[in-house]
């Protein structure tokens, strides 16, 4: 098993960070790559800009710990996934926080494209609270 | 008076897969012909013996430690020179037709500029180029639906879309399920038509493009064939072509056990781990398939299906050459024909790739036909066997053009003989392997070939402790069965090997460039 962590600050209260975060359907907005999101019940379908498809199930959302967490169910095929990100005040501060957003998977052959994506996810977020822009960056019905 | 190079390359091409080249199997008659009129080397090497750090080295003339790619999934760098650049600017028409694989090709959120071009279509950024290259049409292994040519097949030819063999399995791990008639990985019968497997319709592409130029410009097409690199699985029209129950055992495949297993037991441990089903160090073969299964049967199919692959090749090249000529191009042609690096097709008892440095990777096919009208005499037939490598190609492209090379290049114009090569003073060729695996496994190989020898030294990894390594003698021993590393009579050599090894390489990039996918 294989284990990411990838980690940003962001100049923001970690309450409104959170409220992005815990807001699953809005992933898309925030994550590069992703042309939606959608949630049903427990089930994020996640729309690739390569035209896959992902499909997660939301384990917790915590608000206490401003922690989600969530699995990859298909189709690709992991024997483990888990996802996850949290929220924290930077040191007690109330105008800054800090996201993690880890991934534990097996096998690991994604682990690579998941490492680079996290980084870029984490940047989307944090453009996305510090100055509104989504970042669904690149539109494949809008020209490379 | 126009110029004009074709750049031919495949994919892990062994350099017995030609006939010019003693290839006892594929008819080759087309690139067989351009060696004939043209120069042939005996000794060239990559620089690395998987795509993407061979493909950095083939684009900027560069050692993989200057160009960063330092294994498969790094992409090169947005910035990074190219001689399709240096053409460019230099007012040639620039194009590519096939696999380019300068950026990772697993790329599910499509972040990579290849990926979003193939998606999309396009064949270029918004008008402008990409790496150099004004035109660019992809294809991959199978109908990659992140390239065009699978994007083709999805709009065009749907019903044949899954016809190919899924190269990576559910789990995104290259896929280790048998087929064929033996039952060998990555093996497949396609039942897709020939007129649209990748080979014919990288041609097809090039061909397109060389219609639509003026016959008085100067152009580069670069035909990139994704094959004969696995999966295995040529249309089966063709596979009457090579019958594989009737093919002879490859000379490197040691087909009793016994003294296979004693030939890896010589060489560094990683060889008889994954042999064994005991380590996977890096992901170009199947994590889950042991070669220690492999049977004769199945090294004679991969065989056949390659070599079928190699002709298909040759004669859509044909096709290529034929219609340049008709366009009366040929005589300012030079032609370039190699690949990015080889394949063991049942070498040692193995398949696919890794790190290993030896002939199966290593010795790589390699000819140039120059433009007839460039010689003062005919030159054919010439052969070259000093060292050169892929690091040499994009100097040549410019000495072609009559541009001077960039400083940036580490390697030399080719040379047209070998006069020429000692005129050089060509000694040696460099090969370097860097891998991390997510699971932990680090290896670290560089190789030096000089003399007929070849010495690998192994750097401390997760599989070796930093003092093993090999030493062939290729005169003696063609299909390094025999590891001279710990003989106590070539000390000396090893350790003046290794001196000039640790004195020609680079030095180390102080911050490795990111990998962001598998390959």
């Amino acid at each position: 098993m294989v284990i990411i962590t990838e980690e940003i600050t962001i100049e923001a209260p970690a309450e409104e960070v959170w409220a992005l975060v815990a807001a699953a359907e809005r992933q898309a907005e925030w994550f590069p790559g992703m042309a939606s999101s959608t949630v049903e019940g427990t089930v994020r379908t996640i729309g690739t800009a390569a035209g896959g498809m992902l499909l997660e199930e939301i384990l917790d959302i915590d608000h206490d710990r401003r922690r989600f967490e969530y699995r990859i169910t298909g189709p690709m095929q992991f024997d483990h996934h888990l996802g996850s990100i949290e929220v924290h005040e930077v040191d007690g501060a109330k105008s800054a926080s800090r996201v993690v957003y880890g991934q534990e998977l097996e096998p690991t052959a994604l682990a690579y494209v998941l490492g680079a994506a996290l980084r870029d996810a984490l940047v989307g977020l944090r453009e996305l609270v510090e100055t509104g822009a989504t970042s669904r960056g690149w539109d494949p019905e809008g020209g490379a | 008076m126009a110029r004009r190079i074709l750049f031919v390359t495949t994919d892990q091409q062994r350099y017995d897969a030609l006939g010019c080249n003693g290839g006892q199997v594929a008819r080759t008659p087309v690139i067989d012909r351009l060696a004939s009129e043209g120069v042939r080397y005996e000794r060239a090497h990559p620089q690395n013996v998987v795509c993407m750090p061979s493909r950095a080295t083939i684009v900027t003339g560069r050692h993989v430690r200057n160009h960063g790619v330092w294994m498969n999934g790094v992409p090169l760098a947005p910035d990074a020179p190219s001689v399709a650049r240096v053409l460019l600017d230099a007012g040639w028409r620039t194009a590519l037709f096939g696999k380019a694989h300068f950026e990772p090709l697993l790329d599910p959120f499509l972040r990579q500029v290849e990926n979003r071009l193939g998606i999309l279509g396009a064949t270029d950024v918004d008008g402008a180029p990409h790496r150099g290259f004004e035109h660019l049409e992809f294809a991959g292994h199978g109908a990659v639906l992140l390239l065009h040519h699978g994007q083709w097949m999805r709009a065009e030819h749907p019903e044949h879309l899954f016809d190919f063999y899924p190269v990576l399995d559910r789990s995104l791990e290259v896929n280790a399920a048998g087929g064929g008639d033996s039952g060998a990985p990555q093996v497949h019968h396609n039942r897709v038509p020939r007129d649209l497997y990748h080979t014919d319709w990288v041609a097809e592409r090039a061909l397109a493009w060389l219609d639509g130029l003026d016959d008085d410009e100067d152009w580069f097409c670069w035909l990139s064939f994704p094959d004969p690199h696995h999966p295995w699985d040529p249309p089966s029209s063709e596979l009457h072509r090579v019958p594989w129950r009737e093919l002879d055992l490859p000379e490197g495949y040691p087909e009793d056990r016994e003294e296979r297993e004693k030939r890896l037991d010589g060489k560094g441990a990683h060889w008889r781990r994954w042999y064994d089903g005991d380590l996977v160090s890096n992901y170009e073969a199947p994590a889950h398939w042991v070669p220690a299964t492999l049977t004769a049967d199945q090294v004679r199919e991969v065989n056949a299906m390659a070599h079928i692959q190699n002709e298909l090749i040759d004669e859509a090249l044909g096709r290529v050459l034929a219609r340049i000529g008709q366009r009366g191009w040929g005589d300012d042609l030079d032609v370039l024909y190699t690949t990015d690096h080889g394949e063991f097709q049942g070498d040692h008892g193995l398949l696919f790739k890794g790190p290993y440095h030896v002939d199966s990777l290593m010795r790589l096919p390699l000819l140039w036909r120059p433009a007839p009208s460039s010689l003062d005499e005919p030159s054919g037939g010439a052969v070259v066997t000093s060292p050169v490598g892929l690091l040499d190609l994009a100097p040549t492209f410019c000495a072609i053009a009559g541009l001077d090379v960039p400083e940036w290049m580490d390697g030399e114009p080719l040379p047209r003989d070998e006069e020429h090569a000692r005129s050089q003073g060509r000694k040696r060729v460099l090969t370097e392997w860097d891998s991390v695996h997510p699971n932990g496994t680090e290896v670290h190989l560089q190789s030096l070939y000089r003399d007929g020898l070849l010495c690998t030294r192994y750097e401390e990894g997760t599989c070796h402790d930093g003092t093993e390594g090999e030493l062939f003698d290729l005169a003696e021993d063609p299909v390094q069965a025999v590891n001279l590393w710990d003989d106590p009579t070539r000390r000396s050599l090893r350790d003046e090997l290794l001196t000039d090894l640790e004195a020609s390489l680079p030095a180390r990039p102080t911050v490795a460039r990111r990998v962001e996918s598998p390959v």
